[in-house]
């Protein structure tokens, strides 16, 4: 077999909501070329699916698109659309009276196949995989590497090599769990993973590269970002929120969880305003259900007093933006919208801004504003985030014609519309750069032709405190009970604050600012055990307590048997990557940092050693609860952040299963093996 | 390759490698309920055996249950906890029991392909019509071979249900039943060997002969972990002033305090109404007694018992008093240095009766249900020549048996009770080997490429019936 090549390798990481992919290895790895919505549509033959939705549509002009929602992922989707998948879609167009055609930017009728991280509906999953290698166009010689979902069963993975196997004649491929994908990126031998996706959460304890089954929280459901979505519709929905305009509060920096312990600003004046029984009863009332949290006064943040945004001038300015009439925190959208007079209302509402600005006669108050404006995020009471409502286009056009010029007067031709407000999506665009050009073109096209359906329209909003409860239905906690079981249940306890130091949290769920530092702080405020008792040197020792006793009597006696072995060996991988005189795997700095992984490998075989001996020194854990710092030898990872970790630790895994090793460790399955083993020997070789 | 393969695919040596290694190991026991494929080192599913029940408003027979370590650490709404096992370590609540098993199988091993997108989870709030109609369907597990573990004592109706379950409810291709102490010595390469299987609700003692048990001779007490948590309970409750164990789903966050004052943490209330079920406060209880256990409590090694006398005159107890103590917190904040006579105390009661602490709820053991006199009392009734050949292959396994210092003791105890032979123990230094010690057993016996001709297959059994597992699986 001739050896792999860099630019060869496809590796494929397949999400519950985005499915990333790559082909090749560049010199430094990237964050992933390729992002689709990990979604399919039905297509006309039951069983079959198709990139894009496909409906019927009749010639003429007049009638358009109902779709109200889903341009999300429009972009991505668009560059789709010249996949191969799609051709008899487009000659089917001219044949009768009902056009077949694509809608790139609808979502309607969607099959999501996996789901929770769970493959759900196998044959859309394999249609997904299909459509992704035909965009890629891999040539023959292609390795490929799945990162496969913490959810999946053995028999899924078996599934899996099969399809890939037979279906795309790959001469070699890997799977690889993605809690380990992670440990690669951050060059980490052990970590406790912590990955915060749509709809579940994964934690994962990894030592020495090897997945701990044991106590893994495995797809932990409703401790996603979807659950923080459905928690401000909670909170909000009664204000007219749509569960569309709360994602992309979620994702808007004003949208901010607040580590534990941490005040609401001003929440007592609040706590008087709020009308909504849900957020009421989430910011205040201690018996607001089990599954809640606390507020966060009752779970020990310092007593409620007056504080820097109590002041009463403040309290005066809320209560005049609550009882006026063009309140923006309670902008009812839906029924702006209902009454069919959107761009009217936008106007008399520029209008009315205007004047009440120019009305403030009150100096106090408008400095008390502008102070306000001046303060953090997390101290603000309000703050305002902009969005993207999708609208059809007819509807608009039926709110008279002032409507439409209102709409393209505010925001017509702008590019930016186009631009979600999605991050994840804004990388997809940077990342589709590399198209070409005439790709790009047909892309603008389609994108012309879709805006005479629908419009985006821009609109703003003033969300007041319900923007900091995103993860006040109880996920920081049910995902830090699951940290601390998951570390609880590691077999080798000597490791166990080992693992408590080396947390990484990562996912697109974990990207709603503050995330991270709550689930710290979380984790801290219940399960760091007081240093007071760690150490020995109590002021409250018992009297009884001496110091060792010269004649060894409590010090532990070894055991008679001698050690059975030494746990699972190195990684031959984990060799492999470190001795590798790759330029990509050792950027300067990195030569110290093989030097620390030896001598902690040194140090864990020490351990070993001992522990069979003295297992009995174990003291409780943690005692300290870390972080585990980014790696920062690959400058394109640094702007995007390190949710997507997963997908540089793949690029790694690749480079050295593929290119550096090839298979002398037996990091993938080669197309030998497969016919030897079956499917089923994926077992022995998947990471 | 003879009945067994009737109905299974036959595993062809050359494409194969001879290896039946989609034959699946369930092993449950009362704390935890392992599954795997035969051939591997250890079970990818570890599902606890306890489940949660939450009662439904409208109906209150039917409550909906939930599987799984995800799902019943949550403090839902008035859950209660229950456990399919009985504290014999057989099983109690079949029905529910075959539900656990299949979330199991099905969550982390094989999948419910066939079933509906909506419906694939057991968590379902209409669990159970999910389950009918996965059964007809597809069985679950209808290419899978299934070998399954039961204690040495199982006998009778028990091991007949468990036949019915694989081939009724899962079409297994074949099935096997096997006794967890021969497994737990086939995982330490032994045929012949003495088990002392210390789990969480028994101390199981099964002498093994050439890979058969020796029935007559197997003894059990109860005088294991849970015993220990049991001794720790009263062991807090009678120390001044009591020590309260909080479970950490009780506490929002805790502040440092100073070892021995009480404990400043916010605590989380429920609404009336919605308080879980004090057996979901137990069970959580028993998560920080197991931290306490593993960190605190220590095997008094010796010499002599705890109760004893030492060599100098002394009494070993003056001796312990000496020794260090170890700090621990509880999740409330509480902490205290347990000085080292209590980490001793807290397990002495399984080598001395005289030691355990007792209280009305929890009578002090009999003599006879000493882990040395269930091994007395085990050898006594073996054949005298295959003695000194037992107790030179002690297997020691389950989880509880990782007490620090325990296999010292051990040793100790049954070298001093049969000064003449020499007593060996066999004891993984790895706790994933010792916990899952019958389970590796099974895995190693259902890949061997001669256990093919033993399984019972699917048409034997609708000859035979459920009898036939009395006969085969001796």
């Amino acid at each position: 077999m001739p050896p792999f090549k860099d630019e060869h390798v496809l590796i494929i990481a397949p999400g519950s909501q985005t499915t990333l992919a790559q082909l090749g290895l560049p010199e430094s790895f990237t964050p992933a070329r390729l992002r689709v919505p990990t979604r399919m549509f039905p297509a006309e033959k039951k069983g079959e699916w198709e990139a894009t939705r496909i409906r019927e549509r009749k010639v003429t002009r007049t009638s358009s698109k109902t779709e109200a929602h889903g341009h999300a992922d429009g972009d991505v989707t668009m560059g789709e659309a010249n996949g191969p998948l799609d051709d008899q879609g487009m000659a089917e167009d001219q044949e009768d009276d009902v056009r077949v055609e694509e809608d790139p930017t609808s979502e309607e009728g969607a099959v999501y196949p996996l789901r929770d991280g769970k493959i759900v509906e196998w044959s859309c999953f394999f249609a997904l995989l299909t459509h992704i290698y035909n965009t890629m166009g891999p040539p023959f010689h292609t390795p490929i590497l799945v990162i496969s979902q913490p959810a999946w069963t053995a028999q899924d993975h078996e599934s899996l090599t099969q399809f890939i196997f037979e279906m795309f004649k790959t001469p070699a491929f890997c799977l690889m769990d993605s809690a380990l994908a992670v440990c690669y990126a951050y060059a980490t031998p052990t970590a406790t993973v912590v990955d915060v996706g749509h709809g579940k959460c994964d934690v994962t304890a990894v030592n020495e590269f090897l997945v701990c089954d044991l106590g893994r929280g495995s797809a932990l459901p409703g401790c996603g970002g979807e659950a923080m979505t459905q928690r401000l519709h909670d909170l909000l929905g009664g204000k007219g929120f749509t569960s569309e305009v709360c994602e992309q509060l979620k994702k808007s920096p004003i949208c901010e969880i607040l580590p534990p312990g941490m005040q609401m600003p001003a929440e007592t004046e609040v706590n008087a305003h709020i009308s909504n029984p849900a957020a009421a009863a989430s910011t205040g009332a201690s018996g607001s259900g089990p599954g809640q949290r606390g507020s966060i006064a009752s779970q020990g943040g310092a007593p409620r007093g007056p504080g820097i945004n109590t002041e009463v001038g403040d309290a005066d300015e809320d209560r005049e933006f609550k009882e006026g009439e063009d309140d923006e925190g309670v902008l009812d959208v839906a029924a702006i919208v209902a009454s069919g007079k959107t761009g009217e209302f936008l106007v008399k509402k520029e209008r009315e801004k205007a004047a009440k600005a120019a009305a403030k006669k009150d100096a106090a108050d408008a400095a008390a504003v502008a102070k306000e404006r001046s303060l953090p995020n997390s101290k603000r009471m309000k703050a305002t985030f902009h969005y993207h409502e999708r609208r059809p286009l007819e509807e608009l056009n039926m709110n008279g014609k002032r409507a439409m010029d209102g709409e393209n007067g505010q925001d017509g031709g702008e590019p930016k519309r186009q631009k979600t407000p999605e991050p994840v999506v804004d990388s997809g665009i940077q990342a589709t750069e590399n198209a070409t050009a005439t790709r790009r073109e047909e892309r603008k096209e389609e994108r012309r032709r879709n805006r005479e359906g629908t419009a985006f329209i821009r609109k703003s909003a003033d969300v007041g405190l319900e923007r900091f409860q995103a993860a006040s239905g109880g996920i920081l906690d049910q995902i830090a009970d699951a940290i601390h079981r998951c570390v609880l249940s590691y077999p080798d306890i000597s490791k166990r604050s080992d693992l408590w130091d080396s947390l990484i949290i990562l996912g697109n769920g974990s990207k709603v600012k503050g995330f991270k530092e709550a689930l710290v702080g979380t984790l801290n405020s219940r399960y760091l055990t007081s240093s007071s008792s760690a150490t020995i040197f109590t002021s409250e020792l018992p009297s009884n307590f001496t110091t060792p006793v010269a004649t060894g009597a409590n010090t532990p006696q070894p055991q008679h048997h001698p050690p059975t072995h030494h746990g699972p060996g190195v990684n031959p991988l984990l060799l492999a990557a470190t001795t590798a005189s790759n330029p990509n795997l050792a950027p300067p700095g990195q030569s110290q940092q093989q030097l620390h992984q030896q001598l902690q490998l040194q140090q864990y075989h020490q351990q070993q050693m001992q522990q069979s001996h003295q297992h009995s020194s174990h003291a409780q854990t943690p005692t300290s609860i870390k972080l585990l710092k980014m790696p920062d030898y690959f400058p394109e990872w640094k702007d995007v952040g390190m949710e997507e970790a997963g997908f540089l630790g793949a690029q790694v895994a690749a480079k050295v299963v593929f290119v550096v090793d090839q298979g002398i460790s037996k990091g993938f399955m080669s197309r030998t093996e497969y016919n030897e083993l079956g499917p089923q020997g994926i077992h022995e070789t998947c990471l | 390759m003879a009945t067994g393969q009737a109905s299974t695919k036959p595993p062809d040596a050359n494409e194969y490698g001879g290896d039946e290694i989609s034959a699946l190991v369930l092993d449950p026991g009362y704390s935890t309920t392992r599954a795997g494929f035969a051939g591997e080192d250890v079970p990818k599913a570890i599902v606890p055996s306890f489940h949660g029940l939450i009662p439904s408003e409208s109906t209150p027979k039917h409550a909906k249950q939930l599987f799984g370590d995800n799902s019943i650490n949550i403090p839902l709404p008035r859950i209660s906890i229950s456990n399919v096992m009985s504290k014999e370590g057989t099983v109690e609540d079949w029905d529910t029991a075959a539900n656990l098993w299949e979330y199991a199988i099905t969550s982390r091993l094989t999948n419910t392909k066939p079933t509906p997108l909506a419906s694939n989870g057991l968590n379902d709030p209409n669990e159970d019509i999910t389950m009918e109609g996965v059964e007809e369907q597809e069985k679950p597990l209808g290419e899978n071979p299934l070998l399954m573990t039961e204690t040495g004592w199982n006998a009778g109706k028990d091991r007949e249900k468990g036949i019915e379950i694989a081939m009724e409810n899962w079409g297994c291709p074949a099935f096997w039943l096997a006794r967890n102490g021969v497994l737990a010595a086939f995982a330490s390469g032994k045929p012949t060997a003495l088990v002392v299987d210390l789990g969480a609700s028994t101390i199981a003692i099964t002498p093994v002969h050439d890979g058969l048990i020796l029935k007559k001779a197997v003894t059990r007490s109860p005088l294991a972990g849970n015993f220990v948590s049991n001794q720790l309970r009263l062991l807090f409750a009678s120390s001044q002033p009591p020590i309260p164990i909080t479970p950490h789903y009780l506490v929002a966050s805790k502040t440092a305090v100073d070892a021995g004052t009480p404990a400043q943490a916010t605590y989380r209330t429920f609404a009336p109404g919605t308080e879980p079920h004090p057996s979901f406060r137990q069970f959580q209880e028993e998560r920080v007694l197991t931290e306490f256990k593993e960190s605190v409590v220590n095997v008094w090694t010796g010499p002599g018992r705890l109760g004893g006398h030492s060599q100098q005159g002394g009494t070993n107890i003056d001796v312990a008093k000496q020794h260090p103590g170890k700090p621990f917190e509880m999740p409330d904040g509480w902490n205290q240095m347990f000085p080292a006579l209590d980490r001793y105390r807290a397990i002495e009661g399984i080598f001395d009766h005289k030691m355990a602490l007792s209280d009305a709820s929890n009578p002090p053991p009999s003599p006879g249900q000493t882990i040395t006199a269930l091994i007395s009392s085990s050898l006594s009734q073996v054949d005298i020549d295959l003695r000194p050949h037992l107790l030179g292959n002690i297997v020691i396994t389950g989880a509880s048996s990782w007490f620090a210092g325990f296999t010292d003791r051990l040793q100790q105890e049954l070298q001093a009770a049969y000064p003449g032979v020499r007593v060996r123990m066999v004891a993984s230094g790895q706790m994933v080997e010792r916990k899952f010690g019958s389970w590796i057993g099974g895995s190693i016996l259902a890949s061997l490429g001669t256990f093919h001709q033993l399984w019972i297959s699917k048409k034997e059994y609708e000859e035979h019936g459920s009898g036939i597992v009395e006969k085969r699986c001796k």
